[in-house]
Order: C-alpha cells, then sequence, then structure tokens
C-alpha cells in the first residue's frame, strides 16, 4: 500500500525497436503523463517498420493514463501509416489486453499481442512439463539440508512467507508442513506447474497456500508484506537477477529476510570418473551462459545481496550427495538433467554429435558415481540470505 | 453499462465492510484514491483461487469509480464505500452527493449519456465494458448516486 500511486518508467530500446512501459501509473491530471507520452511519440516517430509497446510490466493504469497513450499511438498510426505498432501486454495483467484491444479495431496498423512466452531466455526449457520430475525430486533431497539451514536464515513458525518462482510448489508445501507460515504466497510463471501445484496442495489436504500465476520481476503484491521471502534455483536463470532481487527487496518487510539458492554447476563432481564428470559440467556452465542464464551464480549471492541492499548477509553451502537418501533419485536427477541439457539445449545451441556424445558420457559416469557402492557424487548448492534493513 | 441489471436482490446480500469519509478529507489528496482502491480490492480477491491477480484485476476498475467519486463529490457531505457479497459475487458501491448543476443525467447512466466524453463516467464504462465487468448507477431522492460494480467469482482472470 505504500507503493506511490504513480511509479513507472518509460524506456526505449532502439535495438529492438521497443518501447517499454513499466510501474503504476495513475496520475491526477494528464499533465503528469506529459514525459511518458513524449519519449512514447518520439520513439515511435522515430521507428520504422515494426515497433514494439512492451505493456507486460506496466501493472496499473487509470483512465487519465490509457487515454494519454491512446492519443499518443492513434497520432503515431496516422502519422506513419506503413508503420506498424504491436502492443504486447502478458496475461499476468488481465485488464490490460482488452482495454487496449478497444483500441486496435480502429487502426488497422496497430494490433495488441498477448505474449506470454521469451520472458526470460530459458523460459521453453524450464516451462518445459519434463522439467516437473527433476524439480520434485529436487527438492526432495535438498529438503533433507534446507529444513535446518532454513532455521539458520532465520525462518520460524508462524511467519508470513514467500516462494517466489515456486516451480510445482513442493518446497512451499514442505515450508507449510514444519513451518506452518501464517500467510504462504507461491507465486510462479509456469501455468502447467501452478496447476500441478494446486493439485499436490490439495491432495495433502493444504488449503491455505495462495499460488499465484506472476511475474517475479514486476510483482503485483504491495511492498512488505513478508517476513521471509524464499527464491530458489530462480535467480541464476534470469538475465537480470538485480531486477528480480529488487522486487524481492520490497515485497519483504523491514527486518525480514531473503533467502536465495543457486548453484554453481562447474563444481558438481563424482567419483570415479572424476575428470570426464568435470568436463561435462563445466560445459553445463557453457552451455547456460549461451542462453544468457548464470549457473555459475552460487558463489556470487554475498555480492547480488549486498548491491541489492540487504544487510546481516549469511552464506552457507551444502553438497547433495548419494549418500544422503536414495542413490536412485539422485541418478533420477542426473538422467534428467542430461535430457534437457544435452537432448535439447545443446541440441539448440547446433552442437555437433560428437560434442553432444562426450557431453552426455559425463552425466552417465556422474550417474555410475551415484550407484556405484563406492562411488560418490555430489551438487554443491549455495544458500545465502540477506536482512532488508529497518 | 448494464441499465437492466439482473443481479440478486439487495436483500440477499450480507455486508462485508463499509467505510465512510468527509469528502473534504477524502478529496484532499489525490493518492487516497490508490490507497482506498487497493484496499478494497485486497478484500475483493481474498477468496479467489489467485487473489494477487485478482486483486490487480479488480482494484483496475474499483480505482476508477473512486477517482469518479473524487471529481464528483460534492464538498461538505459523506462518500460512502461498501462490499457486500452474496453466493454469485461481490458487489462494490460508492455513494456520494453529485455537484446540483450538473447537467449531466447520473442517474440513468444510459449509452447516449455515456457516449459523451465530458460525462464523468465516460471512461469508467469504457473500461467496464473492455473488462467485462457489470457496472450500473443508482440514484436517490436526496440526489445521491450510487455506482455499484458486480465482481463475479468466475471473472476470467486465467
Ligand atoms: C529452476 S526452476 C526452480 C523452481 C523451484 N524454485 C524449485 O526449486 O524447484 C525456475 C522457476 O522459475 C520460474 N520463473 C521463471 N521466470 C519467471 C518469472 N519471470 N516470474 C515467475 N516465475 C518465473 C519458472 O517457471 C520455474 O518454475
Amino acid at each position: 500500500m505504500s507503493r506511490f500511486a504513480s511509479s513507472f518508467s518509460v524506456e526505449f530500446n532502439e535495438l529492438n525497436q521497443e518501447i517499454v512501459l513499466s510501474g503504476r501509473m495513475r496520475p491526477r491530471i494528464s499533465e503528469e503523463m506529459a514525459s511518458v507520452t513524449d519519449v512514447v511519440r518520439r520513439s515511435l516517430l522515430e521507428s520504422q517498420n515494426t515497433v514494439y509497446v512492451n505493456l507486460k510490466r506496466l501493472t496499473h493504469l487509470n483512465m487519465t493514463a490509457f487515454r494519454c497513450l491512446e492519443d499518443t499511438l492513434i497520432n503515431a498510426c496516422k502519422a506513419g501509416p506503413q508503420r506498424n505498432i504491436v502492443i504486447v501486454t502478458s496475461s499476468v495483467i488481465a485488464w490490460s489486453a482488452p482495454l487496449f484491444k478497444t483500441l486496435a479495431s480502429g487502426l488497422p496498423n496497430l494490433v495488441v499481442e498477448i505474449y506470454d512466452s521469451a520472458f526470460y531466455p530459458g523460459q521453453t526449457f524450464v516451462e518445459d512439463e519434463s522439467f516437473i520430475p527433476i524439480l520434485r525430486t529436487q527438492t526432495k533431497m535438498t529438503w533433507r539440508h534446507e529444513r535446518e539451514i532454513l532455521r539458520r536464515h532465520g525462518l520460524r513458525d508462524g511467519m508470513a512467507v514467500a516462494d517466489i518462482c515456486c516451480g510445482i510448489g513442493d518446497f512451499a508445501t514442505l515450508v507449510k508442513r514444519h513451518f506452518n507460515p501464517t500467510r504462504l504466497l507461491a507465486l510462479d510463471h509456469s501455468k502447467k506447474s501452478l496447476e500441478y501445484a494446486r493439485q499436490v496442495a490439495e491432495d495433502f489436504g493444504l488449503k491455505s497456500i495462495e499460488y499465484t500465476y506472476g511475474d517475479a520481476s514486476q510483482m503485483l503484491m504491495a511492498d512488505s508484506q513478508f517476513d521471509f521471502v524464499t527464491c530458489r534455483h530462480s535467480l541464476q536463470i534470469f538475465d537480470r537477477p538485480d531486477v528480480l532481487l529488487r522486487e524481492l527487496y520490497r515485497i519483504c518487510k523491514p527486518g525480514g529476510r531473503v533467502y536465495i539458492t543457486n548453484e554453481k554447476n562447474s563444481h558438481c563432481l563424482g567419483e570415479p570418473h572424476s575428470e570426464t564428470i568435470r568436463w561435462t559440467y563445466e560445459q553445463v556452465a557453457k552451455l547456460f551462459s549461451h542462453f544468457d542464464m548464470d549457473v555459475e551464480m552460487g558463489p556470487k549471492s554475498r555480492r547480488l545481496l549486498t548491491d541489492a541492499g540487504f544487510d546481516a548477509i549469511q552464506v552457507e553451502t551444502f553438497m547433495v550427495t548419494n549418500l544422503d537418501g536414495d542413490p536412485r533419485d539422485f541418478a533420477d536427477v542426473i538422467e534428467a538433467w542430461e535430457n534437457v541439457y544435452a537432448g535439447q539445449m545443446a541440441v539448440r545451441r547446433g552442437d555437433p554429435p560428437e560434442f553432444i556424445r562426450r557431453f552426455r558420457q559425463g552425466f552417465k559416469d556422474h550417474v555410475l558415481a551415484a550407484l556405484h557402492p563406492k562411488g560418490y557424487a555430489g551438487w554443491p548448492i549455495w544458500a545465502a540470505s540477506g536482512r532488508k534493513p529497518y | 453499462m448494464t441499465v437492466q441489471h439482473l443481479s440478486p436482490k439487495p436483500m440477499e446480500f450480507q455486508d462485508m465492510m463499509a467505510l465512510s469519509l468527509d469528502v473534504s478529507f477524502f478529496t484532499s489528496e489525490f493518492r487516497l484514491c490508490d490507497v482506498i482502491a487497493e484496499y478494497l480490492a485486497d478484500i475483493v480477491a481474498q477468496s479467489h483461487e489467485d487473489p494477487a491477480r485478482y486483486a490487480n484485476f479488480s482494484s483496475q476498475l474499483i480505482n476508477e469509480i473512486v477517482e469518479v467519486a473524487f471529481s464528483s463529490a460534492r464538498a461538505m457531505s459523506k462518500v460512502d464505500f461498501k462490499l457486500v457479497k452474496n453466493g454469485l459475487c461481490i458487489r462494490f458501491s460508492v455513494g456520494f452527493l453529485y455537484e446540483k448543476d450538473s447537467s449531466m443525467p447520473w442517474a440513468t447512466l444510459c449509452e447516449p449519456a455515456a457516449a459523451s466524453p465530458r460525462h464523468p463516467v465516460h471512461d469508467l464504462i469504457a473500461l467496464a465494458q473492455a473488462i467485462e465487468v457489470d457496472i450500473h448507477a443508482e440514484a436517490d431522492a436526496d440526489d445521491r448516486v450510487l455506482l455499484v460494480a458486480d465482481f463475479h467469482a468466475r471473472e476470467a482472470v486465467h
């Protein structure tokens, strides 16, 4: 509630021919929109052929602001009938597409598109349904460690908790059962994962988890709502982790903590065959970086949290190994990684069959290390948290 | 804007909340429109399957209604915000006294009146139609107007 009625930004990205409007636009009078309409008007006039007006992160808009944008768009459409204007909205903001579609009917060179893909670089891989079983087993393995780690980072019974980028919601159900929060919100941008999450919660008779479909980089919740905000294995898949951290900071209460986990994939290890395993996981890191994702982020957590304004930062590492619980679980996860990383991502990058064969071999050796009666396989994770200052 | 309103009879509604403010206080700061709209939208959305998104959706219209009251309510009177519910919908209403010399036909927010861009509810109607939420107006003998929006649980935010 403490956010200002109007706190918005407008940027023009010349390279992509994209005008990005974001934030809350609820001005009292149209004059307050002058700086925005000016940028929009000039950017539209400068652009040739097709120009995108990205409204995916425009969360609030009153009709005073809408009418200003409408005038600017209508004038630009008339001034350049050869120019196509594509208004890009997201289905997270349910009013946005229907409202802007009222404009498009009278203007042949203006279209409205609901654009929920390409939200972040690796979305096609991460939101693929084949990821669901991996996330399940991963959480089962990490929870053995995190259950205690979370206490050390300040999670207590009866807090208001948010799990951002919750995936299929397993972590939220575990938090619900073990920490009994007064409020528990779980947000993700994958509808399939959320559907699954709701089903799991229902099966366990867990009623009060608020699952919400949303964009972590521009959330719809008000400021300072939660005592403990978690974001696990997800900062590392964003090309702009700072933007996400800013939102995690915003929804956290002063004195509350934001807890993040990230990997350093090149440090996955195993014996025997340590060399082939090491080579493969170094390639994993390079592969992700090709798609603008940083799965080497773990050790950078301290810097990221500090730069985002947190204090009292805690960082610890833990290693998920084949000795925790059933080694078959670990082997299943590695096989799933192989399927997605070698079977999909490397293929998409255009890697030659010889590379893919060698790449796969490291995963197979890692599985072998996990299942070998004398073998050892490990997956290191960095758990870090920071306090939002009072 | 529906003129013939098909919603259930008012007596079937149960009170959820009511807020009555002096117009002079309410209009002292425009930012209050946003604060009130967000507060009410959170209540409207609280039992929705996806409260955060539904609150954002409903606050879009509630804010516009609150802004109409902000710019049209007569000084030295009260503005009343109310939420009631029945099994089908949550009804939001704002009641206020409008300026006596207003030539605009508030009582019958019918299509021709709405078509005039000068009418204070013109934009509100355009928004309600776009996002398919039923709104209507009622007026009483004291020149008080009641702007009413019905939010149905089924409303599409999927
Ligand atoms: C690697 S998974 C981690 C999921 C979960 N935290 C876990 O540990 O199992 C990353 C998750 O981030 C979600 N995600 C990616 N971009 C998002 C965005 N902009 N807003 C919300 N969720 C997003 C994906 O849908 C996916 O579920």
